[in-house]
């Protein structure tokens, strides 16, 4: 629009406006060394409480087992519903279904109150990683529901093995018939060398991201998902080196448990 | 997704059977079944392809187009690379549980997936290609697919025909001028080619990757599980591999069992094998579907062609 005939009574703006230009880059994650000093193969200091949720009156709403899970900066809660009513009253074995979804305020930019459908597919992905480990033939009918909310999160990969760690918690806390904990780790692929546990701004400068969850006691890794490029070799190096990080965290969930008990 | 209720004698002969090597319809544990593909019958899509994955002219089902929109840049998003956005539907036409919101859950698992498998470099396409003017105008791909039947190996027949459509894509031709303004600004505008014979193919899309799937069943696993056995799968393994043979993508579904370590690793060194015999047999049926095309150029396209000799 450039009209000859300028509008006098105000001051005008320019015609074109251009972005303004940040002298600044964001800084390499791996510069020198990672941003909170950890080592390549260290997985974030873990935080587990079981029970939060559980109300002070035995109600009949209350979930039957809740976890909250910290790992750094990574926040999840989870409740387990069940076993209750499940949706075919013919059904041989039980049904686990998972519903997640982040908090708005959980990631760096504002996300929506309605279920997006990636939310939806990490639904699926906990169902399909945690429920291996349920004895759900000894709950025919029945249906146990986990919702699992992340209240902060950090890195797609390792919020999602957040998840499943916090559901593995929440689930033992119900009292669910379990084989084995999950347990969950992520990697990512920066240039060849494979860093265990990334936060986002480590995740958004890698080249791929490799997702494993494992029972540990009857050796079975339960999930693998890698999102981008690699070779054959550094895929196979990649899931042994997660499945032992998912042994740790295994063994810190397991204390917990144990220390609950006590 | 077990439309197919199959009894525990039948359940317990398959996995018999695939534990000991055979399977129902007489295939090895890695052969898989006969594909039918056909590209370009979409005449207003970009680029199309259907896929059909089965013995006997029954099988999985699937079509796809890709069509092509331009977008304004916002800020926000990156500079110079176009986007590709994917959507597979599962028609209530493959079975009775894809009524109304049944197919929800499949359709968000397959599109989540093909948009792992697409969107990124993994993919071997060259976004910046699809970018017409940095920080204002870029292509954006939308691969649309219908799935229209199935019998098994639902994710395999969705990447063949989504590799088949952008193979088969081309674009307008798009002419990039710079003019001055009064201020002396050069600004960059841009003119699609109205053209239906002037057109540029999609570059790359021979780099894009094509997928296995491995169902556990029992203790060993098969490769390409038709209807019934996909019913006792216990889980599965989807392992995307290019043409260079990198892994682009890997995903275990199903939600009854995991995979023992042992099993895994054996299955990602078959994965690469299968892929690249997949790959030279997807090159010879692209061939021939390209080859049908330009042979029945001549002949008026009528609705026929859409279904005969497929």
């Amino acid at each position: 629009m450039s009209l000859n005939i300028a509008d006098r009574r105000r001051i005008n703006g320019p015609q074109r406006s251009v972005e303004p230009v940040y002298t600044t880059k964001a800084a390499d994650p791996f510069a020198t060394g990672r941003l909170d000093e950890r080592a390549l193969d260290q997985v974030r200091p873990i935080f587990i409480k079981t029970g939060p949720l559980d109300a002070q009156s035995l109600s009949a709403a209350a979930p039957s087992g809740s976890a909250y899970y910290e790992q750094g900066k990574i926040r999840v809660s989870c409740a387990i519903y069940g076993p209750r009513q499940g949706r075919k009253s013919n059904a041989r074995m039980g049904s686990f279904d998972c519903d997640f979804k982040y908090a708005p305020f959980s990631c760096s930019w504002k996300r929506s109150h309605i279920k997006t459908s990636d939310e939806k597919e990490i639904a699926l992905m906990l169902e399909n990683s945690v429920a291996p480990a349920i004895r759900l033939e000894a709950y025919p009918k029945a249906s146990i529901d986990a919702f699992v909310t992340v209240i902060e999160s950090d890195g797609k990969a390792a919020t999602i093995a957040a998840a499943i760690n916090c559901i593995s918690a929440a689930l033992a806390d119900a009292g669910i018939e379990l084989y084995d904990s999950v347990a969950a780790c992520s990697m990512a692929l920066h240039g060849e060398q494979w860093v265990s546990d990334c936060s986002q701004a480590e995740e958004n400068a890698s080249t791929c991201s490799l997702l494993v969850a494992r029972m540990p006691s009857a050796d079975e890794i339960t999930y693998l998902l890698q999102h981008g490029k690699t070779t054959p070799e550094q895929t196979q190096q990649a899931i042994q080196t997660c499945a032992n990080d998912c042994t740790r965290v295994y063994a810190v969930i397991c204390r917990y448990l144990q220390a609950t008990l006590e | 997704m077990a439309s197919l209720i199959l009894s525990p004698a039948e359940q317990d002969y398959i996995i018999r059977g695939v534990e000991s090597g055979f399977r129902a319809d007489g295939r090895g544990s890695l052969d898989r079944r006969e594909v039918s593909l056909r590209t370009g019958m979409i005449s207003q899509a970009n680029g199309s392809a259907r896929c059909r994955i089965g013995n006997l002219g029954v099988g999985t089902d699937v079509l796809v187009g890709v069509k092509a929109e331009v977008n304004s840049w916002t800020p926000g998003e990156p500079e110079d690379l176009g986007s590709i956005v994917c959507n597979v539907e599962c028609s209530p036409s493959a079975a009775q549980e894809f009524e109304g919101r049944g197919a929800e859950e499949i359709n968000v698992e397959l599109t989540q997936l093909l948009d792992r498998i697409l969107n990124g470099p993994q993919s071997g396409l060259d976004l910046k290609k699809l970018c017409i003017i940095p920080k204002q105008a870029y292509w954006v791909l939308h691969i649309d697919a219908l799935v229209l039947d199935v019998k098994g190996s639902i994710v395999d027949t969705l990447v063949w025909a989504t590799r088949a459509a952008l193979m088969s894509t081309s674009l307008p031709r798009v002419v990039v001028e710079t003019i001055g303004d009064e201020m002396g600004n050069m600004q960059a505008e841009f003119d699609v080619v109205d053209d239906p014979e002037d057109l540029t193919p999609l570059e790359g899309a021979e780099n894009l990757p094509i997928s296995v799937t491995f169902s556990q069943i029992g203790k060993r696993y098969v490769v390409d599980a038709s209807e019934q056995e996909e019913v006792v799968t216990q889980a599965k393994l989807t392992v995307a591999v290019s043409p260079v043979m990198e892994i682009c993508a890997i995903q275990k579904g199903g939600m009854f069992r995991g995979f023992p370590p042992s099993l895994l690793a054996e299955i990602l060194e078959i994965a690469q094998r299968i892929a690249r015999e997949e790959l030279t047999r997807f090159d010879v049926h692209y061939a021939q579907a390209k080859s049908h095309l330009s042979s029945q150029a001549d002949e008026p396209s009528t609705g026929s062609t859409f279904l005969v000799q497929f």
